[in-house]
């Protein structure tokens, strides 16, 4: 009998039972024999050249510390999913010369307990000499300003930095210039500021290092991508890859800050190094909040539109304010620019120009994204701009303008592009707007009173990987090994990494349906970098859709293998067998098609086989995807502005997912529901100013003081409704793409545009915090 | 910093009567353990250097749990918050207490933090303050000369600084019986729901039909400690209710405070939602009271 499939069925998630319980292993609970803790010394100083280190002291008491003296002056990023060319390197594993923002390590610690280390970090002197430093860009860009670096490597080449600016980035498409001064043609532009803010992941960076005696390591660490970490650690080791072994471990979220090694892995590595025994680090909550934040980014954006309500041009500026070091803000730019290309058609005349500056701040990195929700707000905004103004229907303009099936998609920049194959916007404007009652709305003049609501409506998107049909600057392929077991159960070896979204449910699912086992006949391997083939990272939304596609192109070969030895038992031609998954069996069984005179179960097979010793029916392949389809979404968005506080809640929500056939029916959702947290956050509450006498975070880091909305600031179970478009990807396993990162894309946008419909007034900043909308308002009524 | 170490070695100890506490609070440098919500911050973030002695007092039975009877309302230093938030008698004989104690910070930290604690900590924007100040509570204070007790109102001094001496500790709130046809509300403003209070206030008013007899108005975080508005509550005694007495009032309180800038917001926001809230707490309150407007 042949049974549902099981992508798209609601499955317990795998790892649900060890994560409720508390069982599931994480970095942080690695407790290794003979086990030391490890703490890292911090900057105080946003700039400052370091002049001694004496740790003496502390290593009087036993401490074993890690100090320039140890380690490479090799310069490296964090982060290596982009080609070498388009990597900009500027930092060391500890700074050599001078630390560059408060918090920036400076030197580590170990000893038998953290209270120990931390005891004799306390000893360690380090005398620094005091520099100016900047932490506005447009200043750091003046002549006289306090200059990060002297030089650093573009790519394979080293240069020098002229008046901070890290990375220029232009791309250009057409004319905009002909476009905007085309008879008829208006030019609208409006200035946006993007706010700084944290990733707030549940876990904070944590490794454990452990010398073995062959003179290997062990890493088990916080990341999204195990090669990628084995890559920069083999380089700062100085260690051949084989001596480097990364574990593939659960971890407590991400939001792109793993996509990176993070700096805690390669000091924790070095520490273990020279200690010979095995250290932990695990960062507290304060450390975490100085080692990554989302790019903020000030944009000057114009679009013009014709008469008949064509979008035939758009200009983006970009200053990018990126902190001290380079986390790929050149990648950033590019995908800035592609985010914005794919929005709508502009007649493709499109201008990009992106300056990317170094500030003494903590480095900006992707984060759920990268750089798609700060484009998507000005974008989004203007347009609801441009259609009030001209008495449009906001979703007719857009149905007009969007870029969809057929047309050329940019999925990480300038360089990926590939042609849009499944698309569900047309399902969620036109659906949405019935059933939200969006077309029911009035305009903000005809509202009055304290309380007055609004609703508004944005569209967003993410690419699903950074695959294409050629290859870019960014690296994009995943590996995997899967066998059939004596029993017919299966094991499936992935590199792949899940930060939260529920990756390895999707490719166990991908596994069976394509190998026809129920579910809990697949298990998911320990994997670490020794046993597996190269994947680049879970980032770019690409975790099913080239990770799941890696798992799929490998299980098709072991049923073609299976079939094969099938074949030789049953005395039949492998074409005429056919696999199907039997529930009462437990098990995949094969059989002659049409008439099933003969058939076995996949456990039999495979025992045949191991009795005959014909060997294991096995493959192992690496898989790269050759397009990268976007992932729309919708947002329409219900405000309830209080015009005498300025507080803004969002009482309803509609939400529309575009992933093509969807895997995990309750994940997906969870990812839209957990996103629309997410962006209101981003959109109402979130920001990280600096004090500016000091360099420090305002927040000093600490959560107390760096709020995020709770399940109390969310609208109501009922009212929070997610809607999944019928849409199939031809070139997804199983007809999947990605959604992750498109969840998040257009919520801030349609917040602001719900804030409009309901007082009139645009805001061109993120967060719109009470304080800033009750200012507004009474500057609006003349008080 | 790393909030995950408490960067120091101390002596604890946790003494199961009260005389053995008193005992112990004559060493030199002893905090005392009341829930920990504040002590135990901290400590992780280094400043508490002069510790030498962790004194907890949430084994010492005198201490906890609430009393209700003719007198009024007993209080015990160390109740934990969320245990007088779900106390029927509290909520019904003082439900400006419960407004506070629901808005306050996470439900984990209610379940730690204690009334005694938030009073000694006596930050200026403690939130169970304001409502014990307008119900006329009082605050209990035991030390090697005996016991003293003082009018909440007089409690504070300034941020982290209390009436309370050396040697001393808070024992218990009481809060007296309060008269018919009296109410009172609070109200605070966060960023968001968990949070610290960017602005609170408590009102209270006594009626007599549609007169106010007698008023009271506190506010927490618009000054170095929390207050109350004697002057301005006075102008509203043997005043009619109405909306417009209640906005009047709220205008005078908000040209009186004199908040700050910080994290939380600004002074300028404080004092234009003081404006407001004020307003609503006299609303609140009033029905409370049994008025109508």
């Amino acid at each position: 009998m042949v049974e549902k499939r099981i992508v798209g069925t609601e499955t317990p998630r795998l790892d649900g039972v060890a994560k409720v319980t508390g069982a599931q292993m994480y970095s942080s609970d690695v407790h290794l024999p003979n086990m030391m803790c490890g703490v890292i010394m911090r900057s105080p100083h946003p700039h400052a050249k370091i002049i001694s280190i004496d740790t003496s002291a502390a290593e009087a008491m036993g401490a074993i510390c890690l100090t320039r003296d140890d380690v490479s002056t090799y310069m490296y990023n964090e982060r290596l999913v982009s080609v070498p060319s388009a990597t900009y390197r500027d930092r060391t594993l500890l700074p050599i010369e001078r630390v560059r923002h408060v918090g920036e390590p400076v030197m580590a610690v170990a000893h038998e307990t953290e209270e120990l280390a931390y005891k004799a970090m306390q000893l360690v002197k380090v005398e620094y000499e005091v520099l100016p430093f900047v932490l506005d860009p447009e200043e750091a860009m003046k002549d006289g300003a306090p200059q990060l670096y002297d030089e650093i490597w573009y790519g394979l080449e080293k240069g020098k930095v002229h008046n901070n600016k890290g990375v220029i980035r232009n791309v250009e498409e057409g004319n905009v210039d002909e476009a905007f001064a085309a008879p008829g043609v208006k030019v609208y532009e409006s200035d946006f500021t993007l706010n700084r803010i944290y990733h707030n992941q549940l876990e904070t960076k944590t490794a454990v290092c452990a010398m073995q005696p062959d003179g290997s390591i062990d890493v088990y660490s916080t990341t999204q991508s195990i090669h990628g970490s084995r890559i920069i650690i083999s380089k700062l080791l100085g260690l051949p890859f084989c001596k480097v072994n990364v574990k593939k471990m659960a971890i407590g979220g991400g939001f792109g800050s793993s996509i990176q090694i993070n700096t805690v892995t390669p000091i924790c590595a070095a520490l273990a190094q020279k200690a010979k025994r095995p250290v932990r680090i695990a960062s507290s909550r304060e450390e975490d909040f100085y080692s990554h934040h989302k790019y903020p980014t000030k944009f000057h954006l114009r679009l013009g539109v014709d008469p008949e309500g064509t979008l035939v041009g758009g200009h983006v500026t970009a200053l990018v304010d990126f902190g001290a070091h380079q986390i790929q803000p050149l990648a950033y730019m590019g995908c800035v620019s592609g985010w914005f290309a794919d929005m709508y058609k502009y007649n493709n005349n499109i201008r990009f120009e992106g300056t990317a500056v170094y500030t003494n701040k903590t480095p900006c990195c992707a984060m759920q994204g990268y750089g798609n929700p700060q484009i998507n707000f000005c974008v989004e905004s203007l347009v609801d701009e441009i259609c009030n103004d001209n008495g449009w229907d906001v979703v007719d303009f857009k149905l007009k303008n969007y870029r969809g099936v057929g047309d050329e998609f940019w999925g990480q920049g300038p360089t990926i592009r590939s042609i849009i194959k499944s698309c569900g916007v047309e399902q969620s404007l036109v659906e949405g707007r019935e059933k939200f009652k969006f077309n029911e709305r009035t305009p903000y003049t005809e509202k009055s009173g304290r309380f007055r609501t609004g609703t508004g409506l944005a569209r967003g998107f993410h690419c699903s990987g950074t695959g294409g049909p050629s290859e870019g600057e960014v690296i994009d392929f995943s590996s995997c090994m899967i066998k059939i077991n004596e029993d017919g159960s299966i094991d499936v070896l992935t590199p792949l990494m899940d930060h939260g979204g529920g990756t390895w449910d999707a490719v166990a699912k991908i596994a069976a349906d394509t190998l026809c086992v129920p579910l809990d006949m697949v298990g998911l391997s320990p994997a670490e970098t020794r046993s597996t083939g190269f994947d680049v990272a879970t980032h770019a939304t690409r975790g099913i859709y080239c990770g799941g596609a890696a798992v799929y192109h490998v299980a098709k070969k072991v049923k073609e293998k299976l079939l094969e030895v099938a074949g030789r038992i049953m005395l039949e031609n492998p074409s005429d067998l056919e696999v199907v998954r039997d529930d009462e069996l437990g098990q995949a069984v094969v059989r002659t098609k049409g008439y099933h005179r003969k058939s076995m179960t996949a456990g039999e097979i495979a025992d045949h086989a191991r009795i005959f010793s014909w060997g294991t029916i096995a493959y192992t392949d690496s898989y790269r995807q050759k397009n990268c389809p976007p992932c729309f979404v919708t947002h329409f968005v219900e405000v309830e502005v209080d015009t005498e506080t300025g507080e803004v809640k969002t009482p309803r929500v509609l939400m529309y997912a575009d992933c093509g056939t969807c895997v995990n029916p309750q994940l997906l959702e969870g990812q839209l529901v957990g996103s629309y947290n997410r962006g209101i956050g981003y959109a109402l509450y979130e920001d990280l100013p600096h004090d500016p006498k000091t360099g420090e975070l305002a927040c000093k880091g600490l959560l107390v003081n760096y709020k995020t909305p709770t399940s109390y600031e969310m609208p109501s179970i009922a009212n929070t409704k997610v809607e999944v478009c019928d849409t199939y990807e031809p070139t997804g396993p199983f007809g999947a793409k990605g959604i992750g990162e498109a969840a998040l894309a257009s919520v801030s946008a349609a917040v602001g545009n719900a804030i409009y419909n309901a007082i009139g007034i645009r805001f061109t900043e993120l967060p719109i915090l009470p304080e800033k909308v009750l200012a507004a308002i009474k500057e609006k009524e003349g008080k | 910093m790393n909030t995950r170490i408490i960067p120091k070695e101390y002596n604890y100890t946790a003494p199961q009567t009260l005389a053995e506490a008193l005992d112990i609070l004559k060493q030199k440098n002893v905090r005392v353990l009341a829930g920990g919500t504040d002590l135990i911050v901290r400590l992780k973030m280094g400043s508490e250097e002069a510790m030498e002695t962790m004194l907890d007092i949430k084994r010492i039975p005198e201490l906890k749990g609430i009393a209700y009877c003719e007198k009024g309302a007993h209080i015990g230093a160390t109740t934990a918050l969320a245990d007088i938030e779900e106390n029927a008698e509290i909520i019904k004989n003082y439900p400006a207490l419960r407004d506070a104690l629901v808005a306050m910070a996470a439900i984990a930290v209610r379940h730690m933090g204690t009334i005694g604690g938030n009073f000694v900590n006596a930050s200026p924007v403690a939130d169970t303050a304001g409502p014990v100040m307008v119900y006329g509570g009082q605050v209990h204070l035991k030390g090697p000369e005996g016991e003293r007790v003082i009018p909440a109102d007089e409690f504070f001094v300034g941020p982290g600084k209390s009436q309370l001496k050396e040697g001393e500790l808070l024992t218990a709130i009481t809060l007296p019986v309060q008269p018919a046809d009296s109410g009172a509300a609070f109200f605070k403003k966060t960023r968001v729901k968990p949070d610290i209070s960017k602005i609170s206030t408590t009102v209270y008013v006594e009626r007599d039909g549609e007169t106010i007899t007698n008023c009271r108005i506190a506010m927490g975080a618009v000054a170095a400690k929390p207050i109350t508005l004697p002057e301005i509550a006075k102008e509203a005694i043997g005043k009619k209710a109405s909306k417009a007495l209640f906005a009047e009032m709220a205008a005078k309180v908000a040209d009186t405070i004199k908040p700050i800038d910080d994290i939380r917001s600004t002074a300028e926001y404080r004092k234009a939602v003081a404006n407001v809230m004020v307003a609503e707490a006299f609303e609140v309150a009033w029905k409370r009271a049994g008025g109508a407007l």
